[in-house]
């Protein structure tokens, strides 16, 4: 069962990243100049302004950076209170928002190690598989 | 409705410090139209934003001494949209000869009346901001924050992560306290002592939204917004306007109150790289450049500096400030606080009106608007005493505009 969410951003670059997480794969863009891991997807380096980019394959594993939960409804009650949202700090380096899978805020370390998995997922824009984070 | 977008800084240089003074201030009612709109009494209606900035604008005249027909410049600035210059003018009765949108939140469209002042475009420039931010029922987070044509300009932060549900300023600021308690192992009730010295500062002002001081048991009994940060973490939404008026610095000198130079500004972004910056760096990079930028021109230095009014979106986003701008060491913004040092006898008297936490959520002007009554010694009850030279921040989650003042006598 898919699970609603609220809408993703789409678009060049957008919907690729998401294509690669349905195959279940953490991509995300590489500046072929300097060498930057950008995400979210954009269209010229941001930190060099180079377009060339190609979509670099992530280990999927990582170590938290921080979290926070949300008590306040910011999404007219399509996500269950309160819920969990958490930094990762990718072993590549780029920092990644994502959910903690099997775990919540009160079992929270710093740095404590987690790797990348996809869930089934919803929106208006079709059936997509979504980047979480377990323990490892 | 006029584009209120982006504008254009003026460059940081010392030519420009000190080319302009404002020398008139006025602002709406912020603690009774909060009222009015909380319990509305019979055939209410909430002010609309031409009523706020006429208010405003009057009550600047007024303080300025100045007569209407001595307006030869006029700026508006609105958030959430306003009238286009033509009609401000109208609405406000007077011609000037320079008449501009400027953007809309502090601290840009001050630095470029400075400017516009400095290459004689005009002598004396109202600047109006108003904002109906509660009465149009705006939301700060969710899907009001979209990107592409429909939200052009809005950070991506505020709209990309919507699909793990991620949303809201209020969860920058969180995700930047969590961080920041992991780095220097501060209990979540730490935090408390900054909203709670903002709101002690607000008790003193009979405008601010929110008067009543708390401890730091109600600070922990208040619900979570996002956790770890409580509904008293985070800032005001409220209605109002701001204007300030602004007179060539050398005209300024025999006028009956105190002229306040504006005697330096900055300006920097995070360019990349976003949430390293903001959550593991507390924007320090941005916040020293920009603080940087404006001491030079100013000439001054913190030491120099007896108050401070910061960007209290968030109570944390307040510590990134004095952290980044080196008025405390980084990890010790929170322990400053705690010793009093944002107090009115501390080092750095902060937000003594009650910021955005407590008086009034202007996007930063009600910011300077207390800056001008601080320095020129007419605070009252919450007056620092002797104050020469003052800091004012505006900072959003991925920029920073300081603007630094000084007593023009």
């Amino acid at each position: 069962m898919a699970e609603k969410r609220p809408p993703r951003t789409l678009g060049p670059g957008h919907d690729q990243f998401w294509e690669w997480c349905g195959k279940g794969e953490l991509r995300l863009q590489k500046c072929t100049g300097c060498g930057a891991l950008i995400w979210p997807a954009a269209a010229a380096c941001e930190r060099c302004g180079d377009g060339e980019m190609d979509w670099q394959a992530m280990t999927g594993r990582g170590k938290l950076v921080s979290w926070c939960s949300f008590h306040q409804d910011y999404y007219g009650g399509m996500l269950p209170l309160p819920y969990d949202c958490i930094l990762v700090e990718l072993v590549e380096g780029p920092l990644f928002l994502s959910n903690p899978s099997g775990f919540g805020c009160e079992d929270i370390e710093p740095g404590m190690a987690v790797a990348v998995r996809f869930i089934d997922c919803e929106d208006d824009g079709g059936a997509y598989r979504l980047p979480v984070f377990a323990r490892v | 409705m006029a584009e209120y977008g982006a504008l254009v800084m003026p460059p940081s240089i010392p030519e420009l410090s000190r080319k302009a003074a404002i020398v008139g201030v006025g602002e709406t009612d912020y603690h009774d139209d909060y009222r009015a709109q909380r319990k509305p009494p019979p055939g209410y209606e909430p002010p609309t934003t031409e009523a706020l900035a006429s208010l405003a604008f009057e009550r600047a005249l007024a303080d300025s001494g100045l007569k209407r027909g001595e307006i030869d410049g006029l700026t508006g600035s609105f958030t959430y949209g306003g009238p286009p210059p033509a009609e401000l003018a109208a609405l406000l009765g007077v011609k000037p000869r320079y008449n501009i949108a400027n953007g809309n939140i502090m601290a840009g469209p001050l630095p470029v009346v400075c400017a516009a002042i400095a290459e004689g475009k005009a002598d004396i420039v109202a600047m109006v901001y108003a904002v109906n931010s509660r009465s149009v029922g705006r939301v700060f987070g969710g899907a009001t924050h979209l990107g592409g044509a429909e939200g052009y300009g809005t950070p991506p932060s505020y709209y990309y992560y919507h699909p793990w549900g991620w949303s809201s300023q209020a969860a920058h600021w969180a995700m930047i306290f969590a961080h920041y308690q992991m780095k220097y192992g501060l209990r979540e009730e730490d935090l408390g002592a900054v909203a709670q010295q903002v709101r002690v500062h607000a008790s003193r002002n009979p405008n601010a939204v929110m008067q009543t001081p708390f401890t730091i048991e109600e600070y922990m009994s208040s619900r979570y917004i996002v956790r770890p940060l409580h509904l008293l973490d985070i800032c005001l939404v409220n209605d109002g306007a701001v204007c300030l008026i602004v007179r060539r610095a050398d005209m300024a000198r025999d006028m009956v109150k105190t002229p306040v130079d504006v005697a330096g500004w900055g300006e920097a972004r995070i360019k990349h790289s976003k949430f390293d910056v903001m959550v593991r760096q507390q924007l320090r990079p941005q916040l020293e450049e920009a603080g940087g930028q404006a001491f030079a021109m100013a000439g001054l230095g913190q030491a120099d500096i007896g108050h401070f009014e910061g960007y209290d979106a968030g109570s944390m986003h307040l510590i990134n400030q004095i952290e980044g701008y080196g008025f405390a060491k980084p990890g010790e913004g929170v322990a400053f606080c705690q010793a009093g040092e944002m107090d009115l006898t501390g080092r750095l008297p902060t937000n003594t009106e009650g910021g955005n936490l407590s008086c009034s959520y202007m996007h930063g002007w009600s910011q300077v608007a207390e800056t001008v009554r601080q320095l020129r010694h007419e605070a009252g009850s919450r007056q620092v005493a002797g104050v020469r030279n003052a800091m004012t921040s505006l900072a959003q989650t991925d920029q920073a505009h300081p603007l630094v003042f000084a007593r023009g006598d």
